[in-house]
């Protein structure tokens, strides 16, 4: 049944929770952890949940400095972190996790102005410390998502802190508000600001794939793809995805693969065919360094200590970006 | 004379038969062929060779080079061309360590005593494979009836020439020009030139360089005829006096053939303008001086405006009829060291520089006028001033682009030893070479005097560098004290004296370090500095790196004895090659090729990927350098 109100419909699941408007609906997978589907005019977005992400693809550099040595368990959070609990609030009321018998009250007309679900994660360290990704749904059907990841001093030091969006196709291309070229927390001073269209999903031929592509300061990106999986799908039309930032500009990387399909290619014609299309956003992200390449760290501005606890917001919705 | 394959072992024999450096000036028979700069007194031998390949030396075909030797198993090699590019032998990358690390104990010779001799070292090894090359020429209606030279332009690591069955010469020094001269052992119609090449000898500990190991005739080969009266040698000395207003220049040159002719060398420069400025006779005289030629109101040769005045040298026979017409095109700038400040035109020096390998994806070592053309586009877009050239002396056209083009120099002596001092990271000297040792300072020396004889007139010179990471002793003192002596008009440059510092004040103009934090070199310019500073490796761009060059930058802000650096490197060294699995042209790297022991991926520190694509870093330099480019 169409949602005819200018309200969200809410669909109190047995095993997610749906949020919809005219034109868009998300489900929130309470056993996967995650929003896992958004849907907009018939084209699904996500291939995977979204997820948090603590590493990016080791860099000549890190592996020169033992980074990756060091911070290892960085990659096993990426992995492998657990969603520990889920909290569902409608108009502010809070629902905790409203499954059966709790969602038996419910029918199928059930509206909101705003749905905030939170699903806090523990991380696969040791000791281990918490991520909680927070979804805000307003009527307009635009999603804010807040990730914040509790401090602790004995962590490591993290590659990168972030969201990770996993397309079920390659992109045709994106558009962002940015710096040009590939930027890095210690090598941004030479991208220029402005819009910037990028064709296709460009892979950076380094000798050995390592982290790649990544976008500073970025007010908002545009992604857009021609193709779904769905077998009745035969539209061929362009259809695009955007994220806004919030209150701070964020960082990203648009690229055919995950970190660990970087890491464990050693040339370029060892990744695998381009299939999907990975967007990572970033709230924090270590710089690259530079001085040499066999020992000296990053320099401390651009590192990434965990003994702080950080928080970023983006907005995220289907369609282009709109201008504020 | 013989041949006599145990030179390969002899740290003291290194050039046997060659002629004598000299300046890298091009001769023409006229006026309109120097214009059109082809010069019918040149006749190149590149192309295909006969070829055969051994795997080391007891293998090779003893007595190839006679002229009636049977040939019917050679193959065929192109020249100029690495012969492990050939698929002849196996493609090997690594730094540091020696080639042979792990598979042949080797010690430089003399390192472990005066008795350590080395004998067998190189002659007998295994691993020492050969390349016999042939090439069958007749001589060209322009080089007939007249002295004829064979230049090669770069030989990896060791040759011996015969000409007709006639042994001429040996030559080490891979990236240095060697000639001989064939006149007495030509003759009418079919010539058969002969070398035998080896991949290794007691060169091989001085050419240490972080590159792909390679052998093989791998930059041009030709045969020049030299006119009855020929320049041999100028040494162009343009002078550029304290009010950057007025100058002099003074040239000398050496002359060689008939001596006795009553023709005419005529000396003549042209501004830019075409302005004729200096216009001078002589007698024909085995050496001609022209001294304090007076300029005013001089056009200074800098990065931005590289002005360049055309000097011709032209020798006519008693009716006036040229002979040969030599053009060097000069420059003239001030290059001073004032308070431990460099200054070039009055102006502090800063150098926005690259360390520049020559490299080609499918070629190796051996570049084209196109790859070479490409980068000095590469560096005009990007603030690029200068280029070190990593860790040998380039092909010679370069130099002459760079003065074109305004780009500074740092002319490097081929030298590099690091495999002999510098173990796994530590610094630890007992069997370095050249050190102090005397049987390894004629060698290191006569590197030194090649590259300064050959390359004294480019403007774009600034440094003399003595080498690479080969740490310190007295051999490399008296190269410092070698440049220094021939040439008072630019520095001297050297890295390893850090590690050695009782040399501070006899080796180098400069305090240059490799890879110095922004903090240590701020201790260095804080602390009543003896030298100015630069980096002469820095940014270590392997990969995805190129991270802080803004704190690099600010020391130029901070100190005014800082004087920028060279970006290590300028362009990954990476191979095409075709996938095994999906047939797709694909770049690889050390260890690609079973190679072991490998630095690996190592060598993929450029600015550019091997295909001569700028890395996305790029845009980091070009904002940088052109914050600073004056």
């Amino acid at each position: 049944m169409a949602n005819t109100t200018t309200k969200l419909h809410v669909i109190f699941g047995d095993g997610t929770l749906g949020v919809a408007t005219d034109d868009v609906h998300y489900l929130f997978s309470y056993e996967k952890g995650g929003l896992e589907s958004i849907v907009s005019h018939g084209k699904e977005w996500l291939y995977r949940p979204i997820r948090p992400i603590f590493w990016r693809a080791t860099t000549d550099n890190d592996r020169g400095n033992h980074f990756s040595e060091e911070s290892a368990m960085w990659l096993g959070a990426d992995c492998f972190t657990r969603c520990q609990n889920i909290d569902v609030q409608v108009d502010g009321e809070d629902l905790g996790l409203p499954i059966a018998p709790q969602n038996n009250q419910f029918s199928n007309d059930e509206t909101a102005d705003q749905v905030d679900i939170t699903f806090d994660f523990q991380t696969a360290t040791t000791p281990a410390t918490k991520v909680t990704m927070h979804y805000q749904i307003v009527a307009n059907g635009k999603v804010t998502l807040t990730s914040h990841l509790q401090g602790k001093e004995a962590l490591p030091e993290l590659p990168a802190f972030g969201v990770q969006l996993i397309m079920p196709t390659v992109a045709t291309g994106f558009e962002y508000d940015g710096l040009s070229g590939e930027t890095y927390p210690d090598r941004m001073a030479g991208g220029s600001r402005g819009q910037y269209y990028v064709a296709g999903l460009p892979v950076t031929p380094y000798l050995v794939p390592q982290e790649m592509g990544m976008h500073m300061q970025t007010r908002w990106l545009t992604v857009t793809r021609q193709r779904t999986l769905n077998n009745a799908d035969v539209d061929a039309q362009p259809f695009s995805f955007s994220v806004e930032m919030a209150d701070q500009p964020f960082a990203f990387s648009c690229l055919p693969y995950t970190a660990m399909e970087l890491e464990a290619a050693t040339h370029v014609e060892e990744l695998p065919l381009a299939r999907r299309t990975v967007l990572s956003v970033y709230g924090a992200v270590r710089g690259v360094g530079g001085i040499d390449s066999w020992g000296a760290d990053v320099q401390p501005p651009y590192r990434l200590f965990a003994d702080v606890d950080r928080t970023f917001t983006v907005q995220i919705h289907p369609g282009n970006h709109v201008a504020d | 004379m013989q041949a006599d394959i145990k030179w390969l072992d002899d740290p003291q024999v290194f050039r046997v038969g060659q002629l004598p450096a000299h300046s890298d000036h091009y001769w023409y028979r006229d006026a309109d062929e120097a214009r059109a700069k082809s010069s019918s007194f040149a006749q190149s031998l590149d192309g295909q060779w006969q070829f055969k390949f051994a795997d080391r030396p007891q293998h090779r075909p003893v007595g190839f080079y006679e002229p009636n030797y049977d040939t019917s198993d050679f193959g065929t090699i192109h020249v100029p061309g690495h012969i492990e590019l050939s698929n002849y032998a196996q493609i090997q990358y690594i730094n540091t360590l020696y080639p042979w690390e792990g598979k042949i104990y080797r010690r430089p010779a003399y390192t472990m005593g005066p008795d350590q001799t080395g004998e067998g070292m190189f002659s007998e090894a295994p691993d020492n494979s050969v390349g016999a090359y042939i090439r069958h020429f007749r001589l060209a209606p322009g080089l007939t009836n007249q002295r004829v030279i064979v230049q090669f332009d770069g030989v990896e690591e060791a040759m011996y020439v015969w000409l007709n069955g006639h042994f001429l010469g040996y030559a080490e020094d891979s990236f240095s020009r060697s000639e001989f001269d064939l006149t007495d052992a030509l003759v009418e119609g079919d010539n058969v030139l002969a070398v035998e090449v080896f991949k290794r000898s007691t060169a091989s500990f001085l050419e240490d360089q972080d590159m792909f190991r390679f052998s093989g005739i791998f930059r041009s080969v030709r045969l020049v005829g030299l006119p009855t009266v020929h320049v041999a040698d100028m040494h162009i000395r343009p002078v550029v006096n304290e009010d950057l207003d007025s100058g002099e220049l003074n040239v000398t040159l050496k002359l060689t053939g008939d001596l006795e002719s009553k023709g005419r060398v005529h000396l003549t420069v042209f501004d830019k303008a075409d302005k004729l400025i200096v216009d001078e006779k002589r007698s024909v005289a085995k050496q001609i001086s022209f001294g304090h030629l007076p300029f005013e109101n001089v056009m200074l040769w800098t990065h931005h405006n590289p002005d360049l005045y055309h000097l011709t040298v032209t020798i006519t026979d008693e009716d006036s009829n040229p002979i040969e017409v030599v053009p060097y095109d000069i420059g003239f700038r001030r290059l001073e060291l004032r308070n431990q400040v460099i200054y070039l035109n009055g102006k502090r020096l800063i150098i926005n520089g690259v360390n520049r390998h020559e490299w080609d994806a499918t070629t190796g070592r051996t570049v084209s006028m196109a790859d070479m053309k490409a980068d000095l586009q590469t560096f005009a877009e990007n603030h690029i001033n200068a280029v070190r050239t990593c860790h040998y002396p380039d092909q010679i056209p370069w130099y002459y682009m760079c003065d074109q083009a305004g780009v500074y120099m740092m002319a490097e002596t081929n030298l590099e030893t690091h495999g002999t001092w510098q173990k796994m990271g530590a610094v630890e000297p007992s069997d370095n070479v050249p050190g102090s040792l005397p049987q390894w300072r004629e060698a290191v020396l006569d590197r030194a005097r090649s590259n300064y004889e050959t390359f004294k007139n480019h403007p774009a010179i600034l440094f003399w560098s003595l080498g690479n990471e080969s740490y310190a002793g007295d051999d490399i003192e008296a190269m410092n004290t070698y440049y220094k002596t021939m040439d008072s008009s630019r520095l001297t440059h050297y890295e390893g004296v850090v590690r050695n510092r009782k040399y501070e004040t006899s080796i180098s103009d400069v305090e240059s370090r490799m890879y110095a934090s922004p903090a240590e070199i701020r201790t260095y310019l804080s602390n009543q500095p003896m030298k100015p500073f630069l980096d002469c490796e820095y940014m270590h761009d392997m990969g995805n790196s190129l991270g802080g060059l803004g704190e690099y930058m600010a020391l130029l802000d901070d100190f005014p004895s800082y004087q920028g650096g060279f970006i290590w490197d300028f362009i990954d060294q990476a191979l095409w090659v075709t996938d095994e699995v999906t047939g797709r042209q694909v770049l690889r790297y050390g260890g690609d090729f079973d190679d072991r022991h490998t630095d690996g991926e190592f060598s993929g520190d450029g600015l550019m990927f091997a295909n001569r694509q700028a890395k996305p870093a790029m845009q980091e330099v070009r904002y940088y350098y052109g914050q600073y480019d004056n």
